[in-house]
């Protein structure tokens, strides 16, 4: 019953020989893109995002910090245990305004 | 954003990606899509429960932003011109971009539910739970899909001369070849 002429007449079920050779070429062919990694578009968007939202860039990232603020149970917004990541991260957001793309 | 979430939306693109692709069928318009994702995870950061698989909730926005907004434009969406192609080709692997091609075109004739059960499970590496609950069905619902989807896979690829397909021998050949991959 599993040859390969079912493929084509059975129009139900295939075999399970069949099944894995499909899944294989379709495995392939998303591991491929898998592989193309992170482009830099993406990682620079998440890097914008955080640098923004410290700078007070976006609306939306700082509601984003408010919200988690105010699930951690600190309400301060721009509280002091942040201020050392603000010195790495988001003084360089400051000088150069990163609002670009976030409309 | 906190550096673990930040770190686990970039560990999940890769996926996102392919998944994004496999469903809009054109690399630029899938990168939108991605992109449209982590704004949308990130607005929404605080219904994300700490714990739970970041990878699952971010298709799951992916998915329904491609279901209300880019399924309106199908026609055009799902347009092939040919940039997924080029995609492939800053891949070394050359050897196989045919069979690739010839692959995605096959899946692109998919209903695109079947399409996404098909690549959820098949390729992502969900469970048929996850996946159901990613496309927000039965996992009833999401099996059936996936064995229509492999049956007429599978009709499409040893089917040569359709019209807008031509014969695919390449594919013929690796449909009847036994032990590859391996």
């Amino acid at each position: 019953m599993q040859t390969d002429a079912h493929i084509r007449k059975a129009g139900g079920r295939l075999s399970r020989e069949d099944q894995r050779r499909l899944g294989d070429i379709l495995q392939r062919v998303y591991d491929d893109v898998v592989r193309q990694g992170v482009p830099d578009r993406f990682r620079e968007l998440l890097n914008e995002l955080d640098d923004s939202h410290e700078a007070e860039g976006s609306g939306v990232q700082r509601s984003v910090e408010e919200d988690s603020d105010a699930r951690s149970g600190n309400g301060n917004g721009k509280s002091s245990g942040n201020e050392e990541r603000d010195r790495h991260r988001g003084a360089n957001a400051l000088e150069h305004p990163q609002n670009k793309g976030s409309s | 954003m906190r550096p673990s979430v930040r770190e686990a939306m970039l560990a999940a693109v890769p996926s996102l990606r392919a998944f994004a692709i496999s469903l809009c069928g054109n690399v630029d318009r899938a990168d939108d899509l991605v992109q449209e994702t982590l704004l949308r995870a990130m607005a929404n950061i605080d219904s994300f429960q700490p714990g739970t698989n970041m990878s699952a909730w971010l298709f799951t926005i992916l998915r329904n932003l491609f279901r209300s907004e880019y399924r309106k434009r199908r026609r055009e969406v799902e347009d092939s011109d040919g940039s997924y192609a080029e995609s492939l080709k800053s891949h070394p692997e050359q050897h196989s971009r045919v069979e690739f091609e010839e692959f995605r075109v096959a899946l692109a004739k998919l209903p695109s539910d079947q399409r996404e059960a098909l690549i959820l499970v098949g390729a992502s590496g969900f469970s048929y739970e996850e996946a159901a609950s990613i496309c927000d069905c039965a996992v009833g619902t999401i099996k059936s899909r996936v064995n229509r989807a492999r049956t007429r896979l599978s009709e499409l690829l040893s089917i040569d001369g359709t019209d807008d397909f031509g014969p695919d021998q390449s594919t013929r050949a690796i449909l009847s070849a036994g032990g590859r991959g391996g």
